[in-house]
């Protein structure tokens, strides 16, 4: 039984539309966080689907999936140290909240 | 390929031609160690001067790799040649002005802690940005981006006890990584249509697959690429972050990011979207005619993002008070103008393009110094800690002048000839839109360099006393003016070096090893 490339593309296409929804409008910056790792993982849905039923299929989009999980954990740990640093200081996760500069 | 060595086809390659990012690399690394084994208390200054020392000699060897042939290694994934060789030592120079910006702000100013930390991350930064302009394989330019970002990101908040720096850099976090998955959601559209992350085997199967019907896609994963390419170049439709997070960072890092990643941006937006659409052909049924996508139609999409850079940037920056957020929304417009060439695509685009950023180097650099300068003397970043700079140290008043002239793109400044080509090539292509959005905008982006000079010369500051020049920082500005008088004065030997010593032809020939 073979699923068609479709139903992979629609589910990462779904998770990415509900990570962007969520980085846009979540309050808490540890959802906003999570909903950044949402999007993409969807990227790597679609790299893994295409390496099987791409129109070349080859293992490029396997090793690119590798490196974005990779650069994903670090971008990861950086906005973590940069968020327990703001929570030190202001004492809030609240995303509306961090609106010093404009005024 | 006779001799057989234990590391089959990596020993055949030409390692050398990698020697730049190897210093920097190593320079880094070098850092990191000196810094984890030195006394907490010492001077860290010494980390500076040795990263300096690492510029210059990674310099000295993009130097010696100029006017040489294309050299490809790792099947494309690192090339040298002209375009590359091009960004490299504006990113150099750019970093080693970051550099002597740096050890003025951090000496007086005890609000970074961890200095030792601070210069290696803008040698690792500078690494990613080296990479993205001289790959050309989505991996290793996406690996290149995300290499300057999360340094960057870092750098934005090194003030850890300044709470606008935690929070420009959490803001930086969220909308730098929104922006990679986007660029990264359409590079997986673009391998999964062309199964290939080779820059030039996508340029080769681009036009197949827009033919069999998937053409909505390509321009989907396009637009996508653009968008997340638009955070790095900070122009419209990701620009929003640029001016809070200038504020935030410390003020040789917002030069850093105003300067370097900018470029950065631009050297990836021109390496992928060049080669990877730039064969990209249309067939209009009716007429039967052949056109290039990305002349005919993806140019005026760029055009309509580089016009709106200007309205918005420029008409926001008049109502700033703080600089730093006026320099923010400079930059936001001077990226439209960078974006003109692109838009255009004449034959000199590149020339044209690579004026403009040398231009900007020299101006930003310069005025970013003197705002530090007067900034840190203050106490404040608000427009009016420069009223009476000219009673107070008038050189560098004078000097902050011609960075606004340049900016502003008026005669005998380089900004003044940068603009007049890129003018220029608005008119041969007959966008005459464009063009005169260029130059209305530019008439109103007069009304916030003006005031700055208007409190220079005009508003009695609070003090008459003279402004201590540091001795860096008076090099900074120096080498800065000679060259923005310099190139505004003789702009013609700047554009046959980049013509000569910087072929981008280069850029389309494949290395295929």
């Amino acid at each position: 039984m073979s699923i068609p490339v479709t139903s992979y593309l629609l589910v990462a296409l779904i998770l990415f539309c509900i990570g962007l929804y969520g980085a846009l409008t979540k309050r808490n910056a540890v959802i906003v966080l999570l909903s950044i790792e949402l999007m993409l993982n969807a990227v790597n849905i679609n790299l893994v689907a295409f390496a099987k039923y791409g129109m070349f299929p080859n293992i490029s989009g396997q090793i690119f999936s590798l490196f974005t999980i990779t650069v994903a954990a670090a971008e990861a740990a950086v906005g973590l140290a940069i968020l327990i640093s703001l929570y030190r200081n202001r004492n809030t996760v609240q995303v509306d909240e961090m609106d010093l500069m404009k005024r | 390929m006779s001799s057989v060595s234990k590391w089959g086809n990596l020993a055949q390659y030409d390692w050398s031609v990698m020697s730049p990012e190897f210093i920097i690399l190593g320079v880094a690394t070098l850092l990191s160690l000196l810094d984890l084994f030195m006394n907490k208390k010492a001077d860290r200054r010494i980390l500076a001067w040795i990263g300096f020392l690492g510029i210059i000699v990674a310099g000295y060897f993009v130097v010696r790799n100029t006017g040489q042939n294309v050299v490809s290694i790792l099947n494309d994934m690192y090339r040298v040649d002209g375009f590359a060789n091009a960004f490299k030592l504006l990113f150099l120079s750019g970093v080693a002005f970051v550099f002597l910006i740096s050890l003025t702000y951090i000496d007086e100013s005890k609000n970074i802690r961890y200095s030792g930390e601070y210069y290696y991350l803008i040698l690792t930064a500078l690494l990613g940005a080296m990479l993205m302009a001289s790959s050309s394989d989505l991996i290793t330019l996406f690996v290149g981006l995300e290499l300057l970002s999360i340094s960057s990101y870092i750098l934005v908040g090194t003030r850890k006890q300044h709470i606008h720096s935690n929070e420009s850099a959490f803001k930086y976090v969220i909308s730098g990584g929104i922006a990679s998955a986007i660029t990264l959601y359409g590079m997986s559209f673009i391998y999964g249509l062309t199964g290939s992350t080779n820059l030039y085997v996508i340029a080769e199967r681009l036009s197949s697959v827009f033919y069999d019907g998937f053409d909505f896609l390509v321009y989907f994963s396009f637009f996508l690429m653009f968008v997340g390419f638009a955070f790095k170049i900070s122009v419209v439709p990701y620009h929003m972050w640029a001016p809070d997070v200038y504020q935030g960072a410390p003020t040789p890092i917002a030069a850093f990011l105003s300067v370097v990643s900018k470029a950065a941006g631009f050297a990836i937006v021109l390496r992928v979207f060049l080669i990877s659409f730039g064969s990209l052909v249309s067939f209009d049924m009716e007429t039967g005619q052949q056109g290039s996508v990305l002349v005919n139609t993806l140019s005026v999409y760029i055009a309509i993002v580089a016009a709106a850079s200007m309205i918005i940037g420029n008409t926001l920056a008049m109502r700033q008070v703080n600089i730093k957020r006026m320099m923010a929304y400079s930059g936001i417009a001077q990226a439209g103008y960078l974006l003109v060439p692109f838009a255009t695509l004449t034959v000199l685009m590149f020339e044209q393009t690579m004026f403009y950023l040398v231009a900007y180097l020299f101006a930003n650099m310069g005025a970013f110094a003197i705002i530090m300068l007067v900034n840190r003397d203050q106490k404040t970043e608000d427009l009016k800690s420069f009223a009476g700079l000219y009673h107070r140290a008038p050189w560098m008043a004078i000097a902050m002048t011609f960075f606004l002239l340049s900016l502003a793109g008026l005669p005998i400044t380089a900004g003044f000839f940068g603009k007049f080509y890129i003018f220029m090539s608005a008119i041969v292509h007959s966008s005459y839109w464009l063009a005169g959005i260029m130059l209305a905008t530019s008439v109103v982006s007069y009304y916030y360099y003006f005031g700055v000079i208007r409190q220079m010369y005009m508003r009695p500051g609070k003090t008459e006393a003279p402004l201590k020049v540091p001795a860096s920082i008076g090099l900074v500005v120096l080498i800065a003016l000679v060259g923005t008088v310099a190139a505004g004065i003789m702009p013609d030997p700047v554009m046959q070096y980049i013509h000569h010593k910087f072929p981008l032809q280069q850029m389309f020939q494949p290395g295929g090893q």
